[in-house]
């Protein structure tokens, strides 16, 4: 009934066209960069322009289609390059960074939720101010404590403990949400059937918040998937390098391998753009929720 | 602590033994933290004295061969008579640039038919590049302001290898070496006096236990004072009486009698208890909040108080107390008003380095930004909530792209699209027949490329946001709007606006707060060019502390920038509480 109400506005044809446009913009980047990975060259530009180019010829260099389709690109990047040392980089330490973060938020979380305790509040304020800290600001100190004093530069290690500490109050947060709305009777019961806090907490309250855990710890193998500026700062030594650190190695100051940086940056995006699609109604309501909150 | 309770015989042992228990733990913190403390400026502190010793060793040897004529015998006898004035295991020599001879030597290894003079061998090159080195800074110290120091010292293994150049009538002709061994440091303070300082005290108590609240309070202070200053007295007649010496160790005294205190009037008890009571919660929070404590908000506190200080890449292990500078960067970054200023031309131009002019670009990029993400993020959900329209979660996946892209991709990509040579975007021009252009070489075209780039990758989340809001507008709504005879546009704005701003007014303060820090969007597509121009404050911030190694500056710099958000953030918060309580 409401949708007759609306049928005076635009005709369809119209709104398609439009969105048709706005769509072809949005994926303009994406076809170019597709063009490129699957050019089998270096090239930046889409195609080959004569000295003195017709119309038709600009319409080619501009049209997101290899003038020859090679899957080069992949293999060579792979084979030629240390880009799966950086992919290894990154997966272990992005998965390192879920485990060991996830790890901290759940118990933390948890205690927020279940206990009543002195410093609880300020604990919890604590986090959420945390997050106005600005990146440089950290990023000096950062480097000074993890790099000059710890020594971890060039480091997995280093990586890991600073990605998962400063996910921490992100997850705590939303994992205290999950937590909240799960009714205390069931802990209660498993209290007088004889179970300390820790069976409790294993065995009752973490297989029920399975939901809430999974995408906490997607969305911190996101970021850390994701993060360039520490680990840009913080590797030095080229074969430390991650994948974010190294796409930028291909196409940064005087380099310009373009194939591989398109090839590289197909095979990063691919898993995190899958992921985020499935994420994606849990990351707004999560963000909105915890700035209304805030 | 009634005056009948504290007259309990019982209670009054409880305090007396807790006047006890905090000597002991004030001691410990003070004498622990003064004993590390002095250990380290005793080694410092030693260094830098052996090393003045030894540039005064070459110094030395430098002006007796300079006063010898800088070659011949003479400088061979001055050699040998500096020689007998040094320490054992102490190398001089002497090298002459032209012909590359080692004019006077005491190394014993220079016997026999390697004895000076001669020509130096070929597996001698350092020695003379090194001489060759000397000459260079010479020369051009000559057309310098700031002058490097002309002499070259290098600790290793325990010895300074020195050089120093020798001159003759105004020229550089060649170079003094010294090897000269360093003395081992000479003990820092011993563990031993430090547990006599600590348990002293302690013993001398033990009677005490016996004696009234009062009696016992006063001897635990007067024990811990007399503990510390022995201490104090006996490290500073070692160490050497540096003044800063007597700020630590008066530093470290304050820190332990608040110890002394928090246990003897019961606070460690009390916190003690809600400790146990509560240690399942603590338990569970204790690995986060250590993780927290150590690599978020001691960073953050230890960020703001390098701001204060000179620090640099060269000086971090330096005491934060000998390169501190007040509000020295905080003044020259908020200080400098010459937003412009005149080129070489006699033109007017802007300083593209200037905070303020930096300022101005944030808040201007921030606001073009966050205008272009939501007009176009709105407009596209307004026309994805339309009823009945055709493939929508088709549009609504590819829309969402650019936001699940990983946004250094995204910014590389556009990089690259916007080439002077081989970039599309120029190739389109061409294609309607304007002229490519050098989208880096003007400030504004260089602005340009980020705002599409950014406004390409954060229309997005306007649009999921907005479109999530339209959805929970209930549709009878409209209907009552239409029933009482509302035009389009009065529905638009009297029921579809206010039902998004609940769900819009969020999503921009935190789409402002995003891009006002975009970091990765300014430092890969545009890098700031031309010459800064199109520096953010974050980016402006990064490039002092990684580009520039300026860590106190930068630190300043990101204070400065922490600050504006916090504001930006009281005053959000008024302003939505308050537009709320309509």
């Amino acid at each position: 009934m409401a949708g007759r109400g609306r049928e005076e506005g635009f005709p369809h044809w119209l709104l398609h066209t439009f969105l048709v446009l706005m769509v072809l913009v949005t994926v303009y980047p994406l076809l170019w960069v597709l063009t490129i990975a699957f050019s089998g060259g270096q090239s930046l530009a889409l195609a080959g322009l004569p000295a003195q180019p017709s119309k038709l010829d600009l319409l080619r260099a501009v049209t997101p289609w290899p003038e020859r389709v090679s899957a080069d690109n992949f293999t060579a990047v792979f084979r030629d390059q240390p880009f799966a040392r950086w992919l290894l980089n990154s997966v272990a330490i992005s998965a390192a960074t879920t485990v060991l973060g996830v790890f901290l938020a759940c118990t933390a979380a948890y205690a927020f939720s279940r206990f009543r305790f002195p410093g609880r509040r300020s604990g919890m304020m604590s986090f959420l101010v945390s997050q106005m800290f600005p990146g440089t600001l950290m990023l000096i100190p950062l480097y000074i404590i993890i790099v000059q004093w710890l020594g971890l530069g060039s480091s997995r290690i280093g990586l890991v403990l600073v990605y998962s500490t400063t996910a921490i109050p992100f997850c705590v947060w939303m994992l205290k949400g999950y937590f909240d709305t799960i009714p205390r009777e069931l802990e209660e019961a498993a209290v007088i059937e004889g179970a300390g806090p820790a069976r409790i907490f294993w065995t009752v309250v973490l297989p029920l918040a399975k939901p809430a855990i999974a995408i906490t710890a997607l969305f911190s193998f996101m970021t850390a998937w994701n993060e360039f500026i520490l680990a840009a700062t913080f590797m030095d030594k080229e074969e430390m390098y991650t994948a974010p650190v190294g796409l930028r190695f291909f196409v940064g100051g005087f380099s310009q391998q373009w194939g591989y940086f398109a090839a590289g940056s197909i095979v990063v995006s691919i898993p995190v753009v899958f992921l985020f699609l499935y994420l994606q109604k849990y990351l707004v309501s999560g963000l909105t929720a915890g700035s209304v909150k805030g | 602590m009634t005056a009948p309770a504290s007259q309990d015989p019982r209670l009054q042992a409880v305090h007396v033994a807790r006047f006890h228990a905090g000597l002991a733990a004030g001691l410990v913190i003070a004498l622990g933290l003064s004993w590390a403390w002095l250990r380290g400026t005793a080694s410092a502190g030693y260094e830098g004295r052996a090393r003045k010793e030894a540039v005064g060793a070459l110094t030395g040897l430098a002006g007796e061969v300079e006063q010898a004529g800088g070659e011949g015998d003479g400088v061979r006898a001055a050699l040998q008579a500096w020689q007998a004035g040094q320490p054992a295991g102490t190398v001089g020599r002497v090298v002459v640039l032209s012909g590359a001879r080692l004019e006077a030597s005491t190394d014993p290894k220079d016997a026999g038919d390697r004895a000076a003079p001669r020509r130096l061998a070929h597996d001698e090159k350092p020695v003379f590049d090194r001489a060759q080195r000397m000459r260079g800074i010479v020369i051009e110290n000559r057309d310098q302001e700031e002058k490097k120091p002309e002499l070259e010292v290098v600790l290793e293994d325990g010895r300074f290898s020195m050089a120093a150049p020798v001159r003759k009538g105004g020229e550089v002709i060649g170079a003094v070496e010294v090897v000269r061994p360093a003395a081992p440091p000479p003990a820092a303070p011993g563990v031993p006096a430090a547990l006599l300082a600590l348990a002293l005290p302690v013993v001398v108590f033990l009677p005490l236990r016996r004696a009234g609240r009062i009696v016992a309070g006063l001897a635990a202070l007067a024990l811990f004072a007399a503990g510390v200053a022995g201490f104090g007295a006996y490290a500073q007649r070692l160490v050497g009486g540096a003044a800063d010496a007597i700020q630590a160790l008066s530093a470290a005294g304050v820190l332990g009698l608040g110890v002394l205190l928090f246990v003897a009037l019961g606070g460690a008890a009390r916190f003690r208890s809600a400790l146990v009571r509560n240690r399942v919660a603590y338990a569970y929070t204790l690995p986060a909040m250590v993780g927290m404590l150590v690599l978020v908000f001691f960073p953050f506190f230890y960020g703001i108080l390098i701001s204060f200080t000179g620090q640099t890449i060269y000086n971090t292990s330096a005491p934060l107390t000998e390169i501190w500078n007040g509000l020295h960067n905080y003044a020259s970054i908020l200080g400098d008003f010459s937003i412009v200023h005149r080129a070489e031309d006699g033109s007017l131009a802007l300083s593209y380095g200037n905070f303020y002019w930096t300022l101005i670009f944030t808040v201007v990029w921030t606001v073009t930004n966050v205008a272009i993400g939501v007009s176009v993020g709105l407009v596209l959900a307004l026309v994805l909530n339309t009823k009945g329209l055709a493939l929508r979660p088709i549009y609504r996946v590819l829309l969402i792209l650019p936001w699940a892209m990983p946004n250094y991709i995204t910014a590389l990509i556009w990089r690259g699209m916007f080439h002077r040579q081989f970039g599309v975007v120029n190739y389109a021009r061409m294609l309607f027949g304007a002229e490519p252009i050098s989208w880096f070489d003007q400030p504004f075209t260089s602005f340009l490329t980020a705002l599409a780039t950014n406004g390409w990758l954060s229309f997005p989340f306007m649009m999921v946001v907005s479109l999530g809001a339209l959805q929970s507008i209930p549709a009878d709504l409209y209907e009552a709007a239409r029933v009482d005879g509302a035009s389009r546009w009065q529905q638009f704005t009297s029921i579809t606006l206010p039902s998004l701003k609940p769900a819009l007014v969020p999503a921009v303060i935190l789409s402002v707060v995003w891009t006002f820090n975009m970091f990765n969007i300014i430092y890969l597509v545009t890098a700031g060019e031309p010459g800064g121009a199109t520096e953010i404050l974050i980016t402006q911030a990064y490039k002092y502390a990684f580009q520039q190694y300026r860590y106190g500056y930068a630190a300043a710099y990101s204070t400065v920038i922490f600050i504006i958000l916090l504001v930006y953030g009281v005053f959000q918060n008024r302003v939505t509480r308050a537009t709320e309580g309509i």
